[in-house]
């Protein structure tokens, strides 16, 4: 039976949830976080756009390391992902518990499917030679994509946490619909922030016959 | 307005927002593919650049405002994300200033 989610709740000087203020100051200061990260992958990007050497002495370049097939595999998961949040949220403020079970469990089956992607990527470029200490490409690359990633893992750490806590009967009412719409926050913003990442890292790699940060060689397989 | 009314009005407002969602699921995907076949197309540069920064930003924007409910809530919130995000963009922009690359000498960095 479904019981809709009251909306009354104590009053606070700005109207707004405490939990939702702070989850929402919390992704504007991920926002620089990850401004940052992006920003200094692309300068140093821009300054050094010959690639790196591998372990057997070899230059390689970028542009024919990533596949953009698997990648945009990832982002497709990844937007339905955040489409089967978004259900899981407007499940729990009607208060069908069983409908929010079911869409965050798609939630998190997606968020593995992407963080297994992730996991074969690191591991076909560090087979290729990419490791994070051979060159500034590797180094901001891993770390602007595997803090990314690690968003994704305590994402997906939280929503499956929040799957069991619901078979407790605690997670209902007000305060249950506001604890999933936070998480589902998170979520959305590990959502956009890989959006920006698809174009700024991946798609731009693709552009121009020499690509886009002009190393003066084909893009060839 | 009774309990059992406003109870009502919410299921409604739920049922309205979730053929929004489903409405804005099927256009990121389809800009997705758009944004893929975009990068192989014979056009100039400057232009493909502007077209998936757009697409982009169009994504960025329409997951915060329906998926986040931004649209829905307390327009402080949207403020306090727009701040973050301007400073994240300052920086960016600040950096790239910094470190024109034709100002540098990049053997300092070697």
């Amino acid at each position: 039976m479904s019981q809709v989610a009251e909306s009354s709740h104590a009053p606070t000087s700005t109207g707004i949830d405490h939990k939702k203020l702070i989850m929402w100051l919390f992704l504007a200061s991920d926002c620089m976080f990850f401004g940052t990260l992006i920003s200094t992958h692309l300068l140093y990007r821009k300054l050094y756009p010959t690639g790196f050497t591998d372990a057997e002495g070899h230059q390689r370049f970028i542009q024919n390391l990533f596949n953009i097939e698997l990648t945009s595999f990832s982002t497709f998961i990844l937007l339905m992902s955040s489409f089967l949040m978004a259900l899981a949220v407007s499940a729990m403020h009607k208060g069908q518990i069983k409908s929010f079970r079911r869409n965050v469990l798609g939630v998190i089956f997606f968020g593995l499917i992407f963080l297994g992607c992730q996991v074969f990527e690191f591991t076909h470029f560090y087979h290729q030679g990419l490791t994070i200490q051979n060159s500034v490409f590797g180094s901001t690359f891993y770390v602007l994509t595997g803090t990314h990633g690690t968003h994704v893992a305590i994402g997906v750490l939280w929503l499956i946490l929040l799957y069991f806590y619901s078979f407790t009967g605690k997670l209902g009412g007000h305060v249950g619909a506001l604890d999933v719409e936070v998480a589902g926050l998170y979520w959305h913003f590990v959502d956009i922030v890989w959006i920006i990442i698809f174009t700024a890292v991946y798609l731009v790699e693709y552009l121009g016959p020499s690509g886009f940060w002009g190393t003066g060689l084909p893009l060839t397989k | 307005m009774s309990h059992a009314a406003s109870n009502q009005n919410l299921i409604t407002e739920e049922i309205r927002r979730y053929h929004h969602f489903i409405t804005l699921a099927l256009w990121l995907a389809a800009i997705t593919g758009v944004e893929i076949v975009l990068i192989f197309l014979p056009v100039s540069l400057p232009i493909i650049l502007t077209i998936l920064c757009a697409l982009s930003a169009i994504k960025f924007f329409a997951v915060i405002l329906w998926f986040m409910h931004l649209i829905y809530d307390h327009r402080l919130l949207f403020w306090i994300f727009v701040a973050g995000l301007g400073l994240a963009f300052a920086t960016f922009t600040a950096l790239l200033s910094l470190f024109a690359v034709n100002r540098i000498d990049t053997k300092w960095f070697s």
